[in-house]
């Protein structure tokens, strides 16, 4: 009994140490996940940051056979989510002019393109947003997408479906659209 | 054969089993609409990627990396609000120091920010939020050990930061008195901790005096991000002739 607590907290050590590792090695998609779904860089890195926090508070959760990225993930879309309902509540704040300033200051030498998207996918409904996201940005499969989200993989076809559709739209009259 | 366009989009990000997707190529040949169609698809998933992708060459923030490394993670991480940390339930000083870096600014400054003058000492550029006029001023030109005891703005300690750039602590002793940390970036001061509260406001009377006459939020700010020992005048002096490039 003795040697199987041992034995079990080991393994919890060290599966802890690799967590820290896996997500340190997914950091950067992680980040860029974020910045499709947040409004500004600092957004997008404070729901990193959560991600990373509330991964290690909940370690336990993992099980051996999830997929560590699509766990991270999900972490990171809730906390998007959650992060939006607060938001809403709040009634804050800094939305509308923050994008409008960045898109106004050309000595920003900001990526206008990719601001450009970002506005385009600001547009969208949530779930739309968050499957253009996972599967466009992120180049997760249809079905990897679906587990993240928790919805059957149809469901996820659709959103998608209707996601680019409203975006080729937003996008079609912006310099850069494919022809 | 017709296929829905849900089909057609699923042949573009390769999700088709092989039967479904020799039909798509079969009528591909004979209808070219179908074709145009597809490379829609390709056209806006390759756009798509392509500008996320630059995200991924960034330099990963020290914050976070830091976030990860931290022996002892701070239970419901989902807590850390600005406003949160603001409020009376301080998580103790380890976990306080680990976030710190990341306890910015996004609602404190949407308070200041959002005055109506738009023209105060912090203002929100480009996504940041940025020191502006006399204290971004007072940032880059005034040294600790020469400065008017009734000025506007009295630095605290600078240093440079695990990341390399130069930060600085102060305090503002206007009609809003408050205390802050903010750090030099190519396009100007970063303040990245901002406290308005009442010992922000006292401290900014006795600033020099007292022992501890930095809010606590941005002395923890300073415990996290600073390397090394802070600067003594003279490297102080130095770092302002570099105009504050690391």
């Amino acid at each position: 009994m003795v040697v199987t607590v041992v034995v079990r907290s080991r393994s919890m050590d060290s599966s802890g140490e690799d967590l820290r590792d896996h997500i340190i090695e997914l950091l950067p998609r992680l980040r860029r996940f974020a910045r499709s779904l947040a409004r500004n860089a600092q957004d997008a890195d404070d729901l990193v940051q959560i991600t990373a926090e509330r991964a290690l508070a909940h370690a336990a959760q993992l099980r051996p056979d999830h997929s560590v990225a699509g766990w991270l993930f999900g972490i990171l879309r809730n906390a998007w989510i959650d992060e939006g309902r607060s938001r809403r509540r709040r009634g804050l704040l800094l939305e509308p002019e923050d994008l409008a300033e960045r898109v106004a200051d050309p000595a920003a030498g900001a990526d206008q393109e990719l601001l450009c998207l970002q506005s385009a996918l600001s547009q969208l409904p949530e779930e739309q947003r968050l499957a253009v996201a996972l599967v466009l940005v992120e180049g997760f499969s249809y079905k990897e997408a679906a587990a993240i989200m928790g919805i059957p993989v149809g469901t996820l076809t659709s959103r998608l479906g209707r996601a680019r559709e409203a975006l080729q739209s937003l996008l079609s009259e912006t310099p850069g659209a494919p022809s | 054969m017709t296929f829905t366009d849900d089909v057609l989009m699923a042949y573009a990000d390769d999700e088709l089993d092989t039967p479904t997707r020799a039909a798509v190529e079969a009528a591909m040949a004979t209808d070219p609409e179908i074709g145009r169609r597809i490379a829609q698809h390709q056209a806006l998933r390759g756009r798509i990627h392509s500008a996320f992708d630059k995200v991924l060459l960034e330099p990963v923030p020290a914050r976070l990396l830091q976030a990860v490394r931290s022996e002892a993670p701070p239970h419901g991480g989902n807590n850390i609000v600005p406003l949160r940390m603001r409020g009376a339930r301080r998580p103790a000083w380890p976990q306080w120091t680990a976030i710190a870096a990341s306890l910015i600014v996004g609602v404190i400054a949407g308070r200041l920010v959002l005055a109506p003058s738009g023209t105060g000492p912090i203002v929100m550029r480009t996504g940041q939020v940025m020191a502006s006029g006399t204290l971004a001023d007072a940032l880059s030109d005034q040294l600790a050990a020469h400065q008017a005891a009734a000025g506007p703005v009295s630095i605290g300690v600078s240093f440079r930061s695990k990341s390399g750039e130069y930060c600085r602590t102060f305090a503002w002793r206007q009609t809003s008195a408050m205390a802050g940390l903010a750090c030099r970036a190519a396009d100007g001061w970063r303040v990245r901790v901002v406290d308005g509260t009442q010992s922000a406001a006292a401290a900014s009377g006795s600033y020099r005096q007292a022992a501890s006459p930095m809010p606590p939020a941005v002395i923890a700010a300073v415990g996290a991000l600073i390397a090394g020992e802070p600067l003594d005048a003279q490297a102080e002096s130095a770092a302002r002739a570099r105009h504050w490039r690391p």
